[in-house]
């Protein structure tokens, strides 16, 4: 049972399918807002989301537009301050972090902060924000991102939230805590894991119309394809009409999927 | 025998304001008696804020940010600040637009999450660094809430695992040690005092004894004990018998506190939670009049929402009034629906 639908929704519900239930999981600004609340909304998940501004636990009525919104606090278990929710996740409760970027190399190294040179760049971004720390300190940290060749590049500009750097025992050797590090990456066109031995991007699955060539086409680093892929399956009714109508029914995120 | 450095950011500075300067100022200089400390925001902004400023400011992105200080900051010209920029966004391009800010520590910059990334405000940071007019040192949201509450204990750094194996921390002010006790690596960042904060908050008494009565707490905690001056503005003055009622649900005791200033609705355009909600439109048309580069449009929306009136009061009156507000109030309680602002 399918229907029509656009490449942030069917994103966006491919990711949500895989939020792990009685986890606690941070929640970055954007995409990963909309991931979460899809997935509460439509799993009836038991999940303990962390703002780091301080919502802990909330259940989002609507689209939060900011991490500190009173929707990120609409009925939550606790309201902390940031150095708190910063502190249960250096303290390692951080199951899983959600993020999005512009840039992301095929260790999963996050480029939030510049396009090109640092001191002179094309375009300045907003930065970190929380994504350093969470990238940092979850014990899995999920990315989601649109699937373009310049957003998967061979090196990203600037790292502005710590992937596997630059290959196996690299996060140690910098001092980050052991046994963190990217897990899976959502993108429009499929799902990417990371290779255990040499902790580079591996196709996983790919989403509905989508081909292992047109993954390898869109991507500017070489893909580790392994022997079997699984396939997502197309969003169900179900899961779009909760997405629509109760996670972001004025479109403010799903809108940039069209056109 | 001493601790060694391991990696030094490009942007060490000596602090500001230390530790002991920090002490005597709060000898010498904060209140302690119990006085009225209420004044309209012109006269607190004249008071306490002055050019070349270390500042902080309450809430986050568009949420119980003090605006009603800031367009009073704008309209008194003051210029040349430093700005402590964890979790900042509508807020600071509020001072960054009109070209007041000399120095950001920047956890998130110029952004305005969900709503995007205003155009002009970009191009305008991005000018100004490269001439030299704003410098940027990089942190993120986490070692920003940390460098205030490091200055809120009374203490000049405090040790992180963040930071670590990105290239923040080449263009930061942190440096990575080896632990002494554990002999792992970690990261100090040294604590941010501020000469004055910028505080918004639900009720208040007289004296600056006040709550946040609702939502994230932010950064706040650290802001108002680190800060040389506070600066508060409440949605409403309650009385101080009302606050002995529940003391878990100060927020904090008045002798942090030098200026309150009653000031309804004074998180406009943000959200104030348990309040009233963002009012998006009026944020969508920050965005819209971004999308002009040669600068006009913002020139005209600061116009015509901050330099063409004398007080906040007269800046709702121009963003809707009493109608608009009363629909922000009940789009926060989910009474009505977003996009159907009279």
């Amino acid at each position: 049972m399918s229907e029509e639908y656009n490449e942030m929704e069917l994103m966006t519900i491919v990711a949500g399918r895989d939020i792990e239930d009685e986890k606690i999981i941070y929640v970055g600004t954007g995409i990963p807002m909309l991931v979460t609340s899809l997935a509460q909304k439509a799993r009836n998940l038991k999940i303990t989301s962390i703002f780091e501004v301080g919502g802990i636990g909330p259940e989002m009525p609507t689209l939060p537009l900011s991490v500190a919104c009173s929707r990120t606090t609409w009925r939550a278990l606790r309201v902390a301050d940031s150095s708190e929710a910063f502190e249960i996740a250096q303290s390692g409760y951080a199951d899983y972090a959600f993020l999005g970027g512009a840039q992301i190399d095929k260790y999963g190294n996050l480029n939030s902060t510049v396009l090109g040179d640092y001191h002179t760049p094309k375009v300045r971004f907003p930065g970190s924000g929380g994504a350093n720390a969470f990238a940092s300190f979850a014990w899995k940290t999920m990315i989601i991102m649109n699937h373009e060749k310049r957003r998967f590049v061979e090196k990203v500009d600037y790292i502005t939230s710590p992937g596997y750097l630059d290959g196996p025992g690299a996060r140690e050797k910098v001092g980050l805590p052991p046994e963190t590090g990217p897990y899976r990456v959502y993108t429009t066109r499929c799902t990417f894991d990371f290779d255990e031995g040499t902790k580079r991007m591996r196709l996983y699955a790919l989403n509905p119309g989508s081909t292992v060539e047109d993954v390898i086409e869109n991507t500017g680093f070489e893909v580790t394809i392994p022997n079997k892929i699984k396939e997502n399956d197309p969003p169900t009714r179900k899961e779009l009409k909760i997405l629509r109508e109760d996670v972001d029914p004025f479109r403010l995120i799903l809108g940039r999927g069209e056109g | 025998m001493g601790i060694k450095i391991l990696d030094e950011g490009t942007q060490i500075q000596a602090p500001k304001i230390t530790p002991n300067e920090f002490r005597e100022w709060v000898r010498d200089k904060k209140p302690r008696a119990m006085i009225d400390k209420t004044m309209d925001a012109k006269t607190a902004v004249k008071k306490f804020v002055k050019d070349g400023d270390i500042v902080a400011i309450s809430g986050c992105s568009f949420v119980r940010i003090p605006v009603a200080i800031l367009h009073e900051i704008l309209r008194q010209g003051i210029k040349d600040l430093y700005i402590a920029g964890g979790t900042r966004s509508y807020d600071a391009n509020l001072l960054m637009d009109n070209g007041r800010v000399s120095h950001y520590d920047a956890g998130y910059i110029i952004g305005l999450e969900v709503l995007g990334l205003p155009k002009m405000s970009r191009k305008i940071v991005e000018k100004a660094k490269a001439k030299g007019e704003l410098t940027i040192t990089e942190w993120d949201n986490a070692t920003m809430a940390w460098r205030h509450k490091g200055a809120a204990m009374g203490i000049p750094f405090i040790p992180v695992r963040s930071m670590m194996g990105g290239d923040g921390f080449k263009y930061s002010g942190a440096i990575q040690v080896q632990c002494p006790f554990t002999h792992e690596k970690v990261v100090l960042v040294p604590s941010l005092f501020t000469d004055v904060a910028l505080i918004h908050v639900h009720e208040s008494d007289i004296y600056g004894n006040a709550r946040i009565s609702s939502g994230a707490v932010v950064e706040d905690w650290g802001k108002v004990r680190a800060a040389k001056r506070v600066i508060l503005s409440t949605e409403k003055i309650i009385d101080t018998e009302e606050l002995r009622k529940q003391p878990d649900r100060t927020f904090v005791p008045h002798f942090y506190i030098d200026a309150v200033i009653e000031a309804p609705y004074g998180s406009h355009p943000g959200n104030m939670p348990g309040m009233y909600y963002i009012d998006i439109e009026h944020l969508n048309e920050y965005m819209k009049v971004n999308q002009d580069t040669t600068g006009e449009a913002l020139k005209q929306y600061y116009d015509k929402y901050v330099f063409s009136v004398n007080s906040f009061e007269e800046y709702l009156k121009k963003v809707g009034g009493k109608k608009k507000l009363k629909y922000l109030e009940d789009l926060e309680f989910l009474k009505v629906k977003p996009g159907g602002a009279p």
